[in-house]
């Protein structure tokens, strides 16, 4: 269909076909990976203390990525595209997954080994994402995506890697950042062929993506999610720094893109992301931090059941 | 077909094998499509002990066989599964791309009660190798089983059977 309308000197040239071949040929499973090798000890009790809390909204984290893929796998311009986002979002699970054996083997799950409960925010998020991700046009999900993987994936793995020595830690996060570099790159190629498109198509997508729902999902749910995270980090004693160098490369990769400065819902998210970087804007003092403390009188009653989705955790690499 | 899956030890099932056969104490994993795994599973689910279902794409099924003029015949499906299965995200995994689907509905009225068993485990996550123990799927997790049912294009499908 966009074959047609689409003029064709705009087109990109990225290969999807052969990204899809790459993502099927390097799987990998939690059974790979030897949960109960030597390095555990290295996981001190107050090291422990301190990751726990981490650690946990790293695995909601990727739980709200792999969520907002299936959005996406919904959304895909191709039937390729469609693919790659399905396994993105299974990836997204794995990564969660393993997230959560990593905490089993540190001790740091109850007894039964229950999944620990997510904060306010990203309950939060979860519930919007759920109730508004079909629906959101596809300009504006596939721009939200790399901006919360960029900030929030990228910057949380640097800080685990050099607080925990683990060896079994870094063996799964070299798994887990060979696939999250492959969603960047997706997420970009993606921009680009949106941005690629033709201009009345993105005008009206964007004019679509100005519904209430949306700016109020913008700024009670993600602005608070991204400053919250702000927060926990600090609160470990950690610089911020790395936080807003990791949000920096949205604005970095994205400009490499011949395409991706046509599509407004970028220039938005651009915009903001540079607010976030600022700790002088009054971005922080008048809306962000406000709303992370407004959101946390929310009570978690209001947002019902939990999605069924979020039972599908799980950290046994063997289901029988 | 006759090529040997890659290390996988338990019985593989291709073609019709799966039929009229009890499946008594075992466990059961199908790697199919909706319109396939509705007639395979509903069957597996009266005697096995545990029915994975890997569902490859969802299809459209319809629950009786309704004089349906074409145009009708999705909108109908849609509200049948509305009514067989409560749970959204059930629904939303049992739902049909409408974009890329090109299928039309198939007359079925028992997968998704089948799929709702208690001993039944619907899984939509990309199936990308089979191994010794069973099935693996790209969420991480090894799913072991004792017998695997293929639908016809699992059964062709190179990185399962090669």
């Amino acid at each position: 269909m966009t074959g047609t309308t689409t003029p064709a000197p705009t087109r990109t040239t990225f290969d999807f076909d052969q990204m899809l071949q790459t993502v099927k040929d390097k799987q990998w499973s939690l059974a790979d990976i030897d949960w109960d090798a030597p390095g555990a000890e290295t996981m001190t009790d107050e090291l422990r203390a301190k990751m726990r809390p981490f650690m946990a909204d790293l695995v909601w984290i990727e739980h709200i990525g792999a969520r907002g893929f299936a959005s996406l796998a919904k959304k895909a311009p191709t039937p390729t595209i469609k693919r790659i986002y399905e396994y993105f979002h299974a990836e997204e699970q794995k990564h969660a997954n393993a997230e959560l054996a990593l905490m089993k083997r540190w001790g740091m799950l109850d007894e039964d080994g229950s999944t620990p409960e997510p904060n306010i925010n990203v309950k939060l998020a979860i519930k919007v994402l759920d109730d508004y991700g079909d629906s959101l046009p596809l300009t504006g999900l596939a721009t939200l995506i790399p901006l919360l993987e960029c900030a929030l994936d990228g910057a949380l793995v640097k800080f685990l890697l050099e607080e925990v020595t683990d060896p079994v830690c870094h063996e799964v996060f070299r798994h887990i950042n060979s696939d999250e570099a492959r969603h960047i790159t997706v997420d970009f190629q993606v921009l680009e062929l949106i941005g690629a498109g033709p201009l009345h198509k993105l005008i009206i997508e964007s004019i679509a993506l100005l519904q209430p729902q949306v700016i109020i999902g913008l700024i009670v749910v993600f602005t608070p999610l991204i400053n919250k995270m702000r927060d926990n980090i600090v609160a470990m004693g950690l610089p911020e720094q790395k936080l807003y160098n990791a949000v920096k490369r949205f604005a970095t990769i994205g400009s490499r893109g011949a395409h991706t400065a046509r599509i407004p819902a970028y220039h938005v998210l651009k915009a903001q992301a540079a607010m976030v970087v600022d700790r002088t804007s009054p971005y922080h003092r008048l809306l962000a931090d406000p709303m992370v403390k407004l959101t946390s009188f929310v009570p978690a009653k209001v947002l019902g059941r939990p999605q069924a989705w979020v039972d599908e955790l799980t950290h046994e690499p063997v289901a029988s | 077909m006759t090529a040997p899956t890659r290390g996988y030890a338990g019985e593989l099932i291709r073609g019709d094998g799966w039929r009229g056969r009890a499946f008594t104490g075992l466990t059961v994993a199908v790697i199919a499509p909706g319109r396939e795994a509705a007639v395979i599973v509903p069957e597996l689910v009266r005697t096995a002990r545990a029915v994975k279902v890997f569902q490859e794409e969802p299809d459209w099924l319809l629950p009786l066989p309704l004089p349906l003029p074409g145009r009708l015949a999705r909108p109908a499906a849609r509200i049948g599964l509305r009514l067989a299965v409560r749970d959204p995200w059930t629904r939303r995994r049992l739902t049909p791309d409408p974009r890329f689907n090109r299928h039309r509905p198939r007359v079925d009225g028992r997968y998704y009660a089948a799929l709702q068993e208690p001993h039944c485990t619907l899984i939509s996550w990309p199936v990308y190798a089979l191994v010794t123990g069973g099935v693996r799927s790209a969420e991480g997790v090894e799913h072991h089983v004792d017998c695997i049912v293929l639908g016809e294009s699992a059964a062709r499908r190179e990185d399962l059977c090669a």
